[in-house]
């Protein structure tokens, strides 16, 4: 039978069944649009932070205690092995870089901020005056933490723009006081809003003098988790990457630590996302097994229905294979419908409405994976009931009722 | 070796449904030369529609041989017998059994569909075999919008459109009136005289007598002191 015959066939057939082919297809629309926008979601997000980590400034390298392969598994792999970065570290590679840096320590934790009876969940980042510079963060009223701050563990902070509007809606907390872990530390700058950065997000911080860490909060002695060390000349950040590690590597004797570039670093963070995504693929691919279910057994009821059918054409020569390729065209073509009817909601309802609440990126290959993968589900599951179509007696079809 | 065109040797078609075995066909040997005009006759149960499906290729018997053209045609395999019934077999049935979702012309071209070779002739054919069964103004029309008649016409153009050598007709005009018989059995008459091989199968006596043989079944046997 030619392929144009059996196509216009297999429209006719779905066609005569418009409600029931519909509310098949819907099964493998909302499969569809599951997997497409999943993916859309992750590859927005990697996007997203891939963006932040460019944003941060292109001269600017990560130093972290432990070597890289450890870094995405955590903290606890770092104080494990031992591996610290220590202000004596720091104090060596500021001397001995010949080139021009800027060289920002920072420690986070999480805290939560109080003032009167509004408590919120931020961040707190010890760091030093140069924090401010390194990572661009602006001061939108009162003034950035100085030298002085860290050299005599004040108890001045500088909070981000949403820690303000929470504890302080419609006011400022300009030179009011803010509790946390019991203590009271006074705001003494307002930055401006920053959204999120890779390090978390900077309109939720608190930033406290690195000093007060240790000695308020428990933190490790003379352990610096996350220095950013920006190179005043951009064009320069491979050369001071390599020197930062020659300075290191005969202080310490060994290379206990990694200094990581924007390159690195969007490598590791996007093999991260990478494998998130395709774990968000998979729930999506879920949801399209049972659209594929959903087929196979409309195919088995057209069968069924379709007995006397099946013996007419078998009457009038079809062979098995003629049969078979009969309603797998048609299954497929019920999936290869519900897959692009999928793409098209899922584009839409991507940037209509998902794109508010969270970043999305639809992407060629996620819609040609989507279409194909759809129709493969349609082969699938349409195998069953076809073979079973295809495998029926002449006669028996024919006496059928 | 017999030069029939088709030789029957034998033939059972054994049905065993909740331990009982009914003997359909319980050895059957007929031999119908090329160009016969056959009528099958018998009471209901006898085995007519159990022999047409065998003979047709849309069954196999349990045991026995069938000869058709000189090949031994028992034991081909599906696809085998698909294109037998392809190319050398028209069915016409008592139902019609045409497609209710294609027009009388898709239905008369359906078996091209299923020939090896495309024949690039098929429409015009199938619309010549519509003419020529008095339907050349319906063949847009689907089979509910034609009489039992009509439909039945569509049939038989549709069993022609392979130019098969064999005619298997089971109670063709089993539905109709006398009027729709008449020109039925007309059309099976010319067609014979055309050099068909037709074999049909009726219950009533008026229309088995205009055939040239009558071949009488009884209990799954031909009645051979009726065979004439
Ligand atoms: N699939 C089947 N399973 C079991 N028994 C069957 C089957 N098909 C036919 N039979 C039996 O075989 C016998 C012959 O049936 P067949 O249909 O050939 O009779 P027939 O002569 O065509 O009768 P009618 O004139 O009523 O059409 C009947 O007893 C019938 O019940
Ligand atoms: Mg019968």
């Amino acid at each position: 039978m030619d392929l144009r015959d059996s196509y216009r066939n297999a429209t006719r057939a779905i066609l005569a069944a418009r409600m029931r082919s519909f509310l098949t297809m819907l099964g493998i629309v909302i499969g569809i649009s599951a997997v497409i926008l999943l993916l859309a979601v992750g590859e927005g997000s990697k996007r997203d932070i891939l963006a932040q980590i460019q944003g941060s400034g292109s001269g600017n390298l990560f130093l972290t205690p432990g070597a890289q392969s450890s870094i995405l598994s955590g903290p606890r792999a770092t104080r494990d092995t031992g591996a610290k970065i220590t202000m004596d570290d720091l104090k060596a590679i500021e001397t001995k870089v010949t080139l021009p840096i800027v060289v920002s320590p920072a420690n986070t934790i999480g805290i939560a901020v109080k003032s009167g009876t509004v408590t919120m969940a931020g961040s707190g980042v010890f760091a030093t005056q140069t924090y401010f510079e390194v990572n661009n963060l602006q001061i939108a009223s009162g003034r950035q933490l100085m030298a002085s701050d860290v050299n005599n563990r004040t108890r001045n902070v500088v909070i981000g723009a949403n820690v303000n509007t929470t504890l302080f809606p419609g006011g400022s907390a300009l030179g009011k006081l803010i509790r946390i872990k019991g203590m009271s530390f006074r705001v003494v700058g307002i930055a401006a809003s920053k959204g999120q950065s890779f390090m978390g997000n900077a309109d939720n911080s608190v930033i406290l003098p690195l000093t007060v860490g240790e000695k308020s909060f428990g933190m490790p002695h003379d352990t610096i988790t996350m220095t950013t060390i920006k190179s005043v000349n951009p064009d320069d950040s491979a050369l001071v990457a390599r020197q930062i590690t020659d300075v290191l590597t005969r202080l310490h004797h060994k290379t206990d630590f990694s200094v990581l570039d924007q390159k690195s670093l969007t490598t590791l963070f996007s093999s991260a996302m990478d494998i998130f995504t395709t774990l968000l693929a998979a729930i999506g691919a879920l949801s399209l097994l049972v659209g594929g279910i959903g087929i196979m057994n409309i195919m088995l009821v057209s069968v069924t229905e379709r007995t006397r059918e099946i013996g007419i054409r078998k009457a009038l020569g079809a062979r098995e294979r003629d049969i078979l390729t009969q309603f797998l065209i048609e299954s497929s073509l019920l999936s290869g419908i519900g897959g692009v009817l999928g793409v098209l909601l899922s584009v839409l309802s991507s940037n209509l409405i998902i794109k508010r609440f969270l970043p999305t990126a639809v992407t060629t290959s996620s819609v040609i994976l989507a279409v194909g993968f759809s129709i493969a589900v349609g082969v699938f599951f349409g195998v069953y009931p076809a073979r079973k179509a295809a495998r029926l007696k002449p006669v028996e079809a024919l006496r059928y009722e | 070796m017999s030069t029939n065109l088709i030789q029957l040797g034998d033939i059972r078609k054994v049905y065993t449904i909740g331990g009982v075995t009914i003997d359909a066909l319980a050895g059957v040997s007929i031999g119908i030369d090329a160009q016969e005009f056959v009528a099958i006759m018998g009471p209901s149960g006898s085995g007519k529609s159990t022999l047409m499906h065998i003979l047709g290729c849309l069954d196999s018997p349990t045991t026995g041989t069938y000869v058709l053209k000189g090949r031994d045609v028992s034991g081909l395999k599906s696809d085998e017998l698909a294109s037998i019934r392809n190319r050398d077999m028209g069915f016409v049935f008592q139902a019609y059994n045409l497609l209710a979702q294609m027009s009388a012309l898709e239905n008369v071209m359906l078996p091209l569909s299923y020939a090896n070779r495309t024949v690039n002739v098929g429409k015009r054919r199938a619309q010549e075999l519509l003419e020529r069964v008095g339907l050349k103004d319906r063949m847009k029309n689907r089979p509910v919008e034609l009489s039992g008649g009509e439909q039945q016409r569509v049939a038989i153009a549709r069993s022609l459109m392979m130019d098969p050598s064999i005619l298997l007709a089971d109670e063709p005009t089993g539905n109709l009136n006398s009027i729709g018989a008449r020109q039925i059995l007309e059309i099976l008459k010319e067609l014979h005289g055309e050099g068909k091989t037709i074999i049909y199968v009726t219950h009533d006596e008026s229309i088995g007598n205009q055939a040239e043989r009558v071949i009488r079944l009884k209990d799954g046997l031909v009645d051979a002191a009726k065979d004439n």
